[in-house]
């Protein structure tokens, strides 16, 4: 037998989604499924180790060696940069990043006032358009910040739109697609190298299917 | 050392002027700097590598040297400056195929004096760069290939390669090199049966013989995807890992071109040990061979016997009991009647 693969997984409905992927992939682990306040699981032959942990600090887990693998959104690795290999786009929780707000009141030049949780993916996309922003960090209620006043327009997650409609905003640009990625720790992968390309491939079938 | 290398130290401060006109050079960029007294811009050192070089004039003998040095550095600029101490080794001058590949074995060397389990990954950046250049594809495309590579994203890196215009079985075949991971002896095998472009083919050659002149040693596999954080090194960069750390501790690689900018014509190769990772291991503890319990045994013929093991090569510690979380090759009683094995 192999080494034991610690994985960790976002909480939520995400979490669900990958690990009933991980399930079908054949890395079953019924106890997940359990319900309780247990932080850990682990299968019963002890292949992987599951824990859910914030879906933010998946990559954090990931990078330090906590976890060997992990399943963490395009977003969160595009505005924390972690050192992680990124091996497989698992198709799953799909939206997109966007440049939202009123229509026909963006600013066509002159510094533009952005509000958005992700000043690092803004940033670099304004720097890509050699447009001069003005970053507004917010930690939640972004679609507030053009309604009130704050901010020109944000920069945020947009999975249906329905938020943005009933609030007056709509989609300006999109800044890229966004999906749940399978990560690996730099120095897992060399020393379980075995494990973690057979996790790959069996993965990369199953969501073939 | 055993393999004649020269204790080189080096002060803590350095004039600015040096960094600022190499400032691509340094790793992060962020340096600590000061006044001094007579008015000269002056900085914490940033880089060693960087000081060796430039302060050992050319010679026709090669200059090889270790150091146990310190550098500050802001690696992650939000966590703001920091002491890191390192361990390294450069070798300076006309470099041939015996001294890179005795630097490479001495990297590979190191490893195992820290972990029987260790890795040293060896790329040459010639392979893949030439690879897609031999293919036609536009330098503005290039550099975010290679980044992805490096992070073993071949999902993004196919997209892109799209946008390239890259034939499939061109991105197939850069994608295969991406993956190909073996020994180094035997992975090199497997690329000399691929039928690869000019330049990339010049790289495979070197990487060829610096596997020929290492032989076949189980801890340095290719990973032509790596490359390295210092912006200096240029063709062959290794990187080195102990399983229970979550980076890599040791980097290194040639770097010629950093020699060449201070106006040397010589090359150089070197790498450097991240001695402050150690310090948090749970895998890495570094032990003697023998181990002396002294239990009252005549002074003298102590030191004569311990001074006879020490002659032989071997790591010897004297103590009164066995110290906590020593590792130890082989235990020895020191009594009055003289040394008594167990």
């Amino acid at each position: 037998m192999g080494e034991t693969l610690n994985v960790a997984l976002p909480k939520g409905r995400l979490g669900e989604k990958v690990y009933k992927l991980m399930e079908s992939a054949g890395y079953g682990c019924p106890e997940v499924l359990s319900g309780g306040r247990k932080l850990i699981f682990e299968s019963p032959e002890g292949t992987v180790r599951y824990f859910f942990v914030k879906p933010s600090d998946v990559a954090i887990y990931v990078e330090r060696g906590a976890a060997d693998v992990g399943v963490a959104g395009k977003d969160i690795l595009l505005e924390y940069c972690p050192e992680v290999y990124e091996l497989l786009d698992l198709g799953l929780g799909r939206c997109r990043m966007c440049v939202c707000g009123v229509p026909g009141r963006e600013p066509v030049t002159g510094k533009l006032r952005v509000a958005t949780k992700f000043s690092r993916i803004a940033r670099d996309y304004y720097a890509g358009q050699g447009r001069s922003v003005d970053i507004i960090h917010l930690n939640g209620s972004i679609e507030l910040a053009p309604i009130l006043g704050l901010s020109d327009v944000i920069v945020d997650i947009v999975e249906t739109g329905a938020t943005l409609r009933e609030n007056g905003l709509a989609v300006l640009h999109e800044v890229c697609p966004i999906s749940a990625r399978l990560i690996a720790n730099k120095v897992s992968y060399k020393f379980k190298y075995g494990e973690l390309t057979g996790l790959v491939e069996r993965l990369r079938k199953a969501t073939e299917v | 050392m055993g393999w004649g290398y020269t204790r080189y130290r080096l002060g803590k401060f350095e004039e600015y002027d040096i960094y600022a006109k190499n400032r691509n050079f340094v790793a992060g960029g962020a340096i600590l700097t000061f006044t001094d007294t007579d008015g000269r811009l002056m900085a914490l050192k940033p880089d060693v590598t960087m000081s060796i070089v430039k302060n050992t004039p050319p010679a026709e003998a090669l200059r090889k040297f270790y150091y146990f040095e310190s550098v500050y550095r802001a690696e992650d600029p939000a966590a703001g400056f920091g002491e890191i101490p390192q361990a390294g080794v450069e070798c300076i001058g006309k470099l041939d195929l015996y001294s890179v590949s005795e630097v490479v074995a001495l990297a590979a060397e190191s490893l195992k004096v820290m972990s029987e389990r260790s890795i040293l990954d060896i790329s040459h950046m010639g392979v893949l760069s030439g690879l897609l250049e031999d293919m036609g594809v536009e330098a503005r495309y290039r550099e975010e290939l290679l980044t992805l590579a490096e992070g073993k994203n071949s999902h993004e890196a196919r997209a892109l390669a799209r946008r390239a215009g890259m034939r499939d079985e061109d991105f197939e075949l850069f994608d295969r090199l991406v993956h190909l991971r073996d020994r180094l002896a035997g992975a090199v095998g497997a690329l000399e049966a691929m039928e690869l472009g000019p330049r990339a083919a010049e790289a495979v050659t070197e990487l060829r013989d610096i596997a020929g002149a290492l032989g076949d040693r189980d801890n340095v596999y290719l990973d032509l995807a790596l490359r390295s954080d210092a912006r200096y090194y240029t063709g062959l960069v290794m990187k080195g890992y102990i399983p229970g750390l979550a980076r890599a501790v040791l980097s290194g690689g040639r770097y010629d071109g950093l020699v060449r900018r201070l106006h040397q014509e010589d090359g150089a190769v070197g790498f450097a040990v991240y001695l402050g990772l150690l310090e948090n291991n749970d895998t890495y503890a570094p032990g003697v061979d023998v181990l002396i319990i002294d239990e009252g045994g005549d002074a003298g013929e102590l030191t004569k016997y311990a001074g006879e093991l020490r002659r032989e090569g071997l790591a010897v510690r004297v103590d009164r009991a066995a110290p906590e979380g020593l590792g130890y090759g082989r235990l020895v009683r020191f009594t009055k009647e003289g040394p008594v094995n167990g």
